[in-house]
């Protein structure tokens, strides 16, 4: 995500995920806010352009570089803002001729992308950049470093670079950059601040309703991922249980004989099946009526002992499931 | 008194060791009822049943009370019904896991059983020597059949259990309770064919009957010999099945 001039902070690393963005668009509409709000996510990165409270852009980059705009943007920032574990959001104020260009270089109309400016003459952009009074940003790049221009009419308002906070008026680190072998351009225009005002997203889409609708989702998916989780929870109780049971029957049977099967067999089914070993009482229960079947088949001193194996074996299995 | 002694000092040592041996089973059998299931409380109460009945025929005039003889040997009859009811109880057990019951039940139920003939002795004319016999021949019928009943649960049992500790006590109680059918199949054989020393009695004192008993004297003396031995045979192998049994589940 290339980085934006940060302007007049009014907001800086509020927890996104605490936030509801019908609240924070609509503050910000109501305030009459010019500039951009960020929100940062692991995944991805979301710029709404605000100018004079209106809504005139969204622009999401993924970290895998895949872009969106609009309202799938918008709808994607919902659903980051509802399932994310941790963004933050960023609220800059700027002036209306910067927010404008910002838009442009977000979503403005693409007049060169990726040219290299060797292959151009940058004398004769510039000069047809002034001549045809554009709005918008000349984006100067290599790998490793950008810079931007922003113009207003044909006239450039700043100049920002990688490493800077803010909007500069000197030109040097980008015609450094224009210097580097194997430098870039991109030029994005975009109409002048009056047409800008005339759109406005907040009024095209709901957001209230897609939040909701985001809201939704992802209760539904919480109930189902915690209905899958009780499920699985269930199942890897279900089978600590069968393990416990057989592992019962192991030790009865090395003491009492392969009658010993039977005996817990019948005597956990008398106590509802395996779920017995969940409650202390039952598991007494099931250890006295083990202890009353064996006293007809094996010695007291060999009773006392398969009880102490039992208790153990219940003991160490229960504090695991 | 003198009489008393001398009749006391004509008992066979053998009969006194018979006698302490059933003792000695019931004991055992009714230590191993405390705190455990019914089935013992079964077998541990048949046991002192067959105590008692035994206990009573060293009494020098047993004879002379018909009532309370006949009396004894209904208990005879009701111990070896006790006793299968107590195999039985295991041989479910082995099957079903189940152990219900109330001892109690086996308790009231026993003495209910022993009153009631107790009541039918009570109420009927006193019994002759020859009805005595009969009600012998009704005792030594039942544990005859019963014997051969048991057999059959102990072998299931043994089956069911056999890789138990207490296993191979089934096997012991099979060797007993072979003995007890050859003890009282022996008698039921002299009893059947008139060859036994009631009949024998009987007919002295009492008819003109004679008795074809000197026509088999080997058929007589062989079942004599086995009465005698198996009955020894019966007592000391019970006592010595609930000797290992406790050294088992000690």
């Amino acid at each position: 995500m290339f980085l934006l001039p940060k302007g007049n902070p009014l907001f800086e690393n509020l927890a996104a995920t605490k936030l509801r963005l019908p609240e924070v668009t609509s503050k910000l509409n109501a305030s009459g806010f010019t500039g951009y709000a960020s929100f940062v996510f692991n995944t991805a990165t979301i710029i709404l352009v605000f100018e004079s409270g209106k809504l005139v852009s969204t622009f999401l980059e993924e970290k895998n570089g895949n872009r969106l705009t609009g309202l799938e943007a918008m709808s994607a920032l919902t659903e980051l803002m509802v399932a994310s574990d941790s963004g933050s959001l960023n609220v800059f104020r700027l002036s209306r001729d910067l927010t404008m260009c910002i838009h442009a270089l977000l979503q403005g109309e693409i007049l060169y992308r990726a040219q290299e400016l060797k292959l151009i003459d940058i004398k004769s952009l510039l000069e047809k950049i002034r001549t045809e009074q554009l709005n918008g940003c000349l984006r100067i790049y290599t790998e490793e470093r950008s810079a931007m221009i922003f113009y207003k009419e044909g006239a450039p308002l700043g100049f920002f670079h990688d490493g800077s906070q803010d909007i500069e008026t000197s030109s040097s680190e980008s015609q450094k950059i224009a210097s580097l072998p194997g430098a870039k351009i991109d030029l994005f225009s975009t109409q002048g601040v009056e047409e800008l005002m005339s759109m406005d997203l907040l009024e095209v889409v709901n957001i209230q309703k897609l939040w909701d609708s985001s809201m939704s989702a992802h209760q539904s998916e919480l109930t189902r991922l915690d209905q899958k989780r009780a499920e699985r929870e269930q199942k890897e109780a279900n089978l600590k249980l069968a393990i416990l049971e057989e592992q019962v029957k192991t030790i009865v049977v090395e003491y009492v004989g392969k009658v010993g099967r039977g005996i817990v067999d019948k005597e956990l089914n008398d106590l509802g099946g395996n779920e017995a070993f969940r409650k202390d009482d039952q598991v007494a229960r099931l250890l006295v009526a083990i202890e009353r079947s064996a006293r007809l088949l094996i010695s007291t001193t060999a009773i006392k002992q398969m009880l102490e194996k039992l208790s153990a074996a219940i003991a160490t299995a229960k504090s695991e499931i | 008194m003198e009489q008393l002694i001398e009749m006391y000092l004509q008992l066979q040592p053998i009969d006194i060791i018979k006698v302490i041996l059933w003792g000695l089973a019931a004991a055992i059998s009714f230590s191993f009822s405390i705190g455990n299931a019914r089935v013992w409380t079964s077998i541990s109460l048949g046991f002192f049943l067959i105590f008692f009945s035994q206990a009573y025929h060293m009494n020098p005039w047993a004879i002379s009370y018909y009532k309370i003889s006949a009396f004894h040997n209904i208990i005879g009859t009701v111990a070896v019904m006790v006793i299968t009811h107590g195999f039985l109880e295991y041989y479910v057990f082995c099957r079903t896991f189940e152990i219900s019951g109330k001892k109690v039940i086996v308790y009231l139920s026993t003495l209910l059983l022993l009153a009631a003939s107790g009541a039918f002795l009570f109420i009927n004319p006193t019994p002759s020597p020859n009805t005595i016999r009969n009600i012998k021949m009704i005792e030594n019928a039942i544990w005859v059949f019963l014997s051969l009943m048991n057999l059959e649960l102990i072998r299931k049992i043994y089956l069911a259990i056999k890789d138990s500790t207490i296993s191979k006590a089934f096997i012991a109680f099979g060797v007993v309770f072979l003995c007890i059918f050859l003890w009282k199949g022996a008698e039921l054989y002299l009893q059947i064919f008139q060859w036994d020393r009631d009949w024998q009695d009987i007919i002295a004192v009492m008819t003109d009957e004679v008795s074809d008993i000197d026509k088999y004297p080997l058929r007589v003396a062989f079942s004599e010999t086995v009465r005698k031995y198996a009955g020894v045979a019966s007592s000391v192998s019970v006592g010595g099945t609930f000797i290992y049994i406790y050294r088992l589940l000690r």
